[in-house]
């Protein structure tokens, strides 16, 4: 199979301690790169929050995967909030089997991943 | 620049020495075997020989062997000007060397055979300027043609001259980017040559005999450009038992088979220091972090099943670990298919402080286990959703497979008619206990390489 539709990272800041990363295309080896620079281009101060939604996403390979966690595990780290918004059932059956479901914090929509976020934040 | 001038002459024999033509048809079929789309560069290169010369017909054509062939014709289609060598003065310009120019083709003897003359548009004049490669050989020539008597001026040859050097360079850029491409290729086959050999040296030959029980496995390459990282083993531990494993690391090509060495070489010394089959995977674990450690690239990671074997009466216990990866089946005797889940088990060597789950089972005679890896349960089915392990579960329920080699006959059929559903290499792994053991044949393990 054919990946070759691009990534699109569209960064919507929602408030000065909340960020939204709209993931949408192909995360595979070739375009993880650019995801991964995207967010280390996110300020993660500690209690600040970001949602990164993968609504518009229509593939992930094990290195979007690793991306994934790496971020987490740096905003973890930043004492920040990294949740995810919008997987596919497959995406989210994979993720469950990985175990990663035990990592983030995952939302429908990242509306609703906003309101959680801001609900902790208060 | 343009290339050097030959002497403008008129009459001059033909040069034809037989070594020299075998060199020049090589060099012409060089040429000649470039399938180089056409981007109009040669249509352009004869339109502009005929508005120089006011002429109606320009062509580009190619001596080969025997036959003229026309590469780019202005004024008259192509395939007017393809014919045979013995009469074409096509022919005769690339024998003759320099610029040959004949003002009345009526009156030379040299111009008489040629259909276009005698028939067809009926050509009086005719010029025409080699195009010689850069080895010195003429491959063919670039002609005006007009159906009147005439002169040519010496601006207008020289112009000739130019344009059949920029053919030259036309061909030779082609000839260049085709060679680049040849290159390429052999470069990335060769890598993906060594990947493949270094993959198959990564899976065991063959698998041990197990005393009372039956091992297969196979190994399904999804394409034959990229390896992907899917291992298995099964090995002696300490006393009468047995180790076994299969996984999946991350990532494609030799990064994935060096990385896939790691984990199984770690995973077989880690079981000889703490067979647990949740030690080895924390073992692992370490190891790879460890091996990440202060590098900047996306942290590998594997998914894995290690599982121990024990006799036990007349059957085995297995005692199963899972990190990230999806569950084994249990394919019973009397035909139900179980799926056996270390739930919660998480990816290895990418997390902080990952959990590995355990289960145990008994496997009695006439049970089997198949282990398997995502290539399997995340191939598309006709319908487009995910197999998932209920739809092989359900397939290896309906195939009821009689014992290990059987249980991998059927996974072999399901993977064949999923076709282009399948994204990903599959290894699978079928461990079962035969209902008479002594009575059993004596099975040579079997592991292949197929190809679906």
């Amino acid at each position: 199979m054919q990946h070759d539709h691009g990534l699109t990272i569209t960064h919507r800041p929602h408030s000065a301690r909340l960020h939204v990363l709209v993931v949408a295309g192909d995360l595979d080896h070739h375009t993880a790169p650019r995801l991964r620079a995207a967010l280390e281009e996110v300020t993660l101060a500690p209690g600040a929050g970001l949602v990164i939604d993968l609504s518009p996403l229509t593939f992930c390979d094990s290195t979007g995967i690793s991306i994934l966690v790496a971020a987490h595990q740096r905003a973890q780290g930043a004492g920040a909030a990294l949740v995810l918004a919008g997987l596919d059932p497959d995406l989210a059956h994979v993720f469950r089997i990985m175990g990663l479901d035990r990592l983030f914090s995952s939302y429908d929509s990242a509306e609703k991943a906003v309101a959680a976020l801001g609900l902790q934040e208060n | 620049m343009s290339a050097p001038r030959a002497a403008r002459s008129e009459v001059e024999e033909p040069d034809i020495d037989s070594a020299d033509e075998a060199h020049r048809s090589a060099a012409v079929s060089r040429y000649l075997s470039l399938d180089a789309p056409g981007d109009g560069a040669l249509e352009r290169v004869t339109s502009l020989a005929a508005r120089i010369f006011r002429a109606p017909v320009a062509t580009v054509t190619v001596v080969d062997g025997e036959r003229v062939r026309c590469g780019a014709a202005h004024g008259l289609p192509a395939q007017a000007f393809q014919g045979t060598r013995a009469t074409s003065l096509c022919a005769r310009a690339v024998e003759h060397g320099g610029v040959l120019v004949i003002p009345d083709t009526l009156a030379d003897p040299r111009a008489a055979a040629d259909p276009l003359v005698s028939g067809g548009p009926g050509v009086r004049f005719y010029a025409a300027a080699p195009i010689t490669a850069p080895d010195g050989h003429r491959l063919g020539s670039v002609n005006v043609m007009d159906t009147r008597p005439r002169q040519a001026d010496a601006e207008e040859l020289d112009a000739l001259q130019d344009l059949a050097a920029l053919v030259t360079g036309e061909l030779e850029l082609r000839m260049a980017a085709a060679r680049t491409v040849a290159a390429e290729r052999e470069l990335r086959a060769g890598a993906e040559r060594l990947a493949r050999t270094l993959q198959r040296t990564l899976l065991p030959p063959a698998l041990p005999r197990v005393p009372g029980l039956h091992a297969a496995a196979a190994y399904h390459p999804f394409s034959a450009d990229e390896v992907g990282g899917d291992f298995y083993d099964l090995f002696p531990l300490d006393g009468n038992r047995w180790g076994f494993f299969l996984g999946d690391v991350c990532g494609k090509g030799a990064d994935a088979a060096a990385l896939t060495s790691l984990v199984r070489y770690t995973l077989r010394a880690a079981a000889v220091y703490d067979p647990d089959p949740r030690a080895v995977l924390a073992n692992l674990d370490t190891v790879l972090h460890q091996e990440h450690a202060g590098s900047q690239a996306p942290p590998p990671y594997c998914t894995a099943v290690f599982g121990v074997l024990e006799p036990d009466g007349d059957g085995f216990t297995v005692t199963l670990a899972g990190g990230g990866h999806p569950p084994a089946l249990a394919v019973r005797a009397d035909g139900g298919v179980e799926i056996v889940h270390p739930e919660g088990g998480q990816l290895i060597g990418i997390l902080r402080d990952p959990h590995f789950a355990q289960v145990s089972i008994r496997l009695n005679a006439g049970d089997a286990l198949l282990l398997y890896t995502d290539g399997l349960t995340e191939a598309r089915t006709g319908a487009g959703a995910m197999l998932e392990w209920e739809g092989l579960a359900s397939y290896v329920e309906a195939a009821a497979p009689a014992g290990a080699d059987d249980l991998l006959v059927a996974v072999h059929k399901l993977i064949a008619s999923l076709g282009e559903g399948v994204s990903d290499d599959t290894a699978v792994l079928a461990l079962s206990v035969p209902v008479h053991p002594t009575a059993a044949p004596l099975q040579e393990p079997w592991c292949s390489m197929t190809t679906v």
